[in-house]
């Protein structure tokens, strides 16, 4: 086995009993916001793609991770300590946003879940950047770090309890609030999600060359 | 004289490396003689894309060691990578090549016959270690410009068994370009796993073809197999050029949004829609192929017609087509759904069928249109066969051909064959 690699984990943070942090040694390796990585325990065969969730300028690397019911990865990552050691791929990906177009233009990011992760990552890396962020979840307590984003830039929106900014679906709250054209939307996360919201961009009028998707199952 | 005999399985890019080491072994005084017949050396370049390239890899395998108890058997390829383990246990094999070390064959056979240990992995990587085949079983010459791909397909097992994507520096790119040139190559073809992400420094693709175009001779380039990503409108601008063949392989994979979502795709149905009705709105002739994948987990008979109607719309003049198979180590593997072989079979034969069908409208309705051929054999009969730059092929019969010659001719209808063609006449 390679040992270059090879990353140490500092800290892992529980947001919620199922979804956690785990924060780990950067080693110098470079990374665009949006990317992610393929992560494993140490001399696993088996491991997974997670977006990096911390920013570019970062000394360390870190990702989001939700523990999936019947899930493998997921699970076995949530049960490493700090001091243990992980393997990582990459990174890979092109859901990046083209460096001349960061302080010209204004962005939508919609996520579902732990689809928040390289939208934290880009606004961690692009302090400047003019967004705006939705974040589908069930309940409130899965709002993920909402006080790392300017107040006004992130919409929680919650389909099950009433404690978000907006109660409903991310697809609702866009039904409700029109997307001009010029908007540059990223859209992150589980697939039903991502494909009625290119629907519903297609209809107000983004150009399809504007919509980037990361699918995530 | 030692003798040495090729099999390669799947894409292009393997048929490349093929010729470049058959070339090697050629000039390094080994007689390189047919698959069937006794050799000294066998070489299987394998395919591990679906079950049945790996089922027909195997079978390849035992093959060879069946036609010769004795000889040096030796596998490399996608499958040496993806099943490197299994392969390292057969009796049937003596060396184990991975893709990285492919180019290294030659001085590993040599190691072997001078009775020295040769171990493949003491032999460095290098995807782009091969030297212009001037010696291949072609008269196009295959030029490999890129490996590897980053895109993780969630059907696709490539990333895994071809690695990052990297491409090869564009001056050694020309350079290859004009030598086999000189050895008299009237088509070049460019190849790699995924060469639109070509990158090298400020060169990236269009940019590299743009710069091929300028070399001068009398040659054709031809891009063929390309993934629908990121073109701007300089790409389409290109075809303008009289070198550059108006023809591509555009892998569309499936017309269904849904379903390239969950392929991961990097496009989407209606950006591909864009794509193919503006090459035919700039270049009307333009012969555009394709790769659709049927029974990919939980296409339904809806997603799938939507394949259909796009393949029928878009009138592609030929549809490969993959039955989905499951790839280990891959997202679609881990996917809930999967689609029973019936399903599949009768999908594939629907777009069979379709694809004879538009190849059949596309080569009528060339008739009486100009093309330039490229004679790539003569046969006994007399008659030439080549393919014009629209990438159709063509029979000729007419006094005075030579192989390897570029000749102008009109398209004068269709002759049934085992494949169609086209019959032409000199004008
Ligand atoms: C580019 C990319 C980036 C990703 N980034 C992240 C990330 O930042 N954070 C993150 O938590 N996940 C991310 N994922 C998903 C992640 O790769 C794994 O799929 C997930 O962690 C489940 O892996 P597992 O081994 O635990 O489950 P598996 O054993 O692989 O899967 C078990 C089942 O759960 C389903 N499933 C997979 N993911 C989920 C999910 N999130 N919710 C519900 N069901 C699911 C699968 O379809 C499968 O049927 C990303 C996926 C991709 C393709
Ligand atoms: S683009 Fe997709 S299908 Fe093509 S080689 Fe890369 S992963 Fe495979």
């Amino acid at each position: 086995m390679q040992n270059d690699n090879i990353h140490e984990i500092i800290s892992i943070r529980h947001l919620t009993d199922s979804t956690y942090i785990i924060q780990m040694s950067r080693r110098g390796l470079k990374f665009r916001a949006g990317q992610h990585i393929l992560l494993g325990k140490a001399g696993s065969i088996h491991n997974r793609e997670y977006s990096v969730y911390s920013g570019e300028k970062d000394s360390y690397f870190e990702v989001l991770i939700k523990e999936v019911d019947d899930g493998m990865v997921s699970k076995q990552l949530k049960k490493l300590k700090a001091g243990d050691k992980v393997q990582i791929e990459g990174p890979l990906g092109f859901f990046t946003i083209e460096p001349e177009l960061i302080e010209k233009e204004k962005f939508l990011f919609v996520a579902t879940g732990t689809g928040i992760a390289p939208f934290h990552s880009f606004s961690r890396s692009y302090p400047e950047i003019d967004f705006l962020l939705l974040h589908g979840v069930r309940n409130a307590n899965e709002s993920y770090e909402k006080n790392h984003y300017p107040k006004e830039r992130h919409i929680l929106c919650t389909s099950g309890d009433k404690k978000g900014d907006f109660h409903g679906r991310v697809t609702e709250y866009i039904m409700k609030n029109r997307v001009s054209p010029d908007t540059h939307c990223y859209l992150c996360g589980n697939f039903n999600m991502i494909h009625e919201v290119f629907d519903l961009l297609e209809q107000q009028g983004v150009p399809p060359e504007q919509v980037h998707a990361e699918v995530y199952f | 004289m030692k003798k040495i005999a090729f099999k390669t399985l799947g894409c292009r890019l393997n048929q490349y490396e093929t010729d470049a080491l058959a070339s090697r072994f050629h000039t390094g005084s080994y007689q390189i003689v047919d698959f069937n017949d006794e050799a000294d050396i066998y070489i299987v370049n394998t395919c591990t894309v679906t079950n049945q390239s790996d089922q027909k890899s195997r079978q390849t395998i035992s093959q060879a060691r069946k036609k010769k108890e004795d000889a040096l058997v030796v596998v490399t390829g996608c499958m040496a990578n993806n099943y490197k383990e299994s392969l390292l246990e057969s009796k049937a094999i003596d060396f184990v090549v991975d893709n990285e070390r492919k180019a290294s064959i030659y001085g590993i056979v040599e190691k072997h016959f001078r009775g020295e240990v040769a171990d493949p992995e003491g032999f460095d990587k290098d995807v782009f270690n091969y030297e212009a085949a001037y010696k291949t079983f072609h008269t196009r010459s295959m030029i490999k410009i890129q490996d590897g791909c980053d895109n993780f397909c969630t059907f696709c097992i490539i990333p895994k068994v071809r690695g990052r994507a990297t491409s090869r520096p564009a001056e050694e790119i020309y350079a290859n370009i004009r030598e086999v040139i000189q050895y008299g190559f009237k088509e070049i073809v460019l190849t790699g796993v995924n060469i639109g992400r070509y990158e090298d420094g400020d060169t990236d693709f269009e940019k590299l073809v743009e710069n091929i175009l300028e070399i001068p001779g009398d040659f054709r380039l031809r891009i063929s197999s390309i993934e629908p990503d990121g073109f701007t409108h300089r790409f389409f601008e290109l075809f303008a050029h009289p070198k550059l063949t108006p023809h591509l392989h555009l892998c569309l994979q499936s017309g269904a949004e849904s379903v390239l979502l969950k392929m991961r795709r990097m496009y989407t149905a209606k950006q591909f829609r864009q794509m193919a009705e503006k090459l035919r709105s700039m270049y009307p002739d333009f012969n555009l192929t394709t790769d659709i994948i049927v029974g990919f987990p939980a296409e339904s008979e809806a997603e799938f017609e939507q394949s259909v109607t796009m393949a029928k719309e878009l009138s592609f003049s030929h549809i490969h087509t993959f039955k989905y198979s499951v790839r280990s180590g891959t997202r679609a593997e881990r996917m809930s759904e999967q689609i029973g072989e019936k399903v599949k079979n009768q999908r594939s034969e629907v777009i069979r069928k379709l694809s004879e069908e538009n190849k059949r409208n596309y080569y009528k309705s060339m008739v009486g249109k100009k093309q330039r051929m490229l004679v790539e054999r003569i046969g006994g009969d007399g008659v030439a066969r080549g393919y014009g730059e629209n990438y159709i092929p063509i029979r000729l019969k007419a006094a005075g051909l030579v192989k390897n010659q570029f000749i102008d001719v009109e398209i004068t209808g269709l002759h049934e064959a085992k494949e169609l063609e086209v019959t032409a006449k000199v004008i």
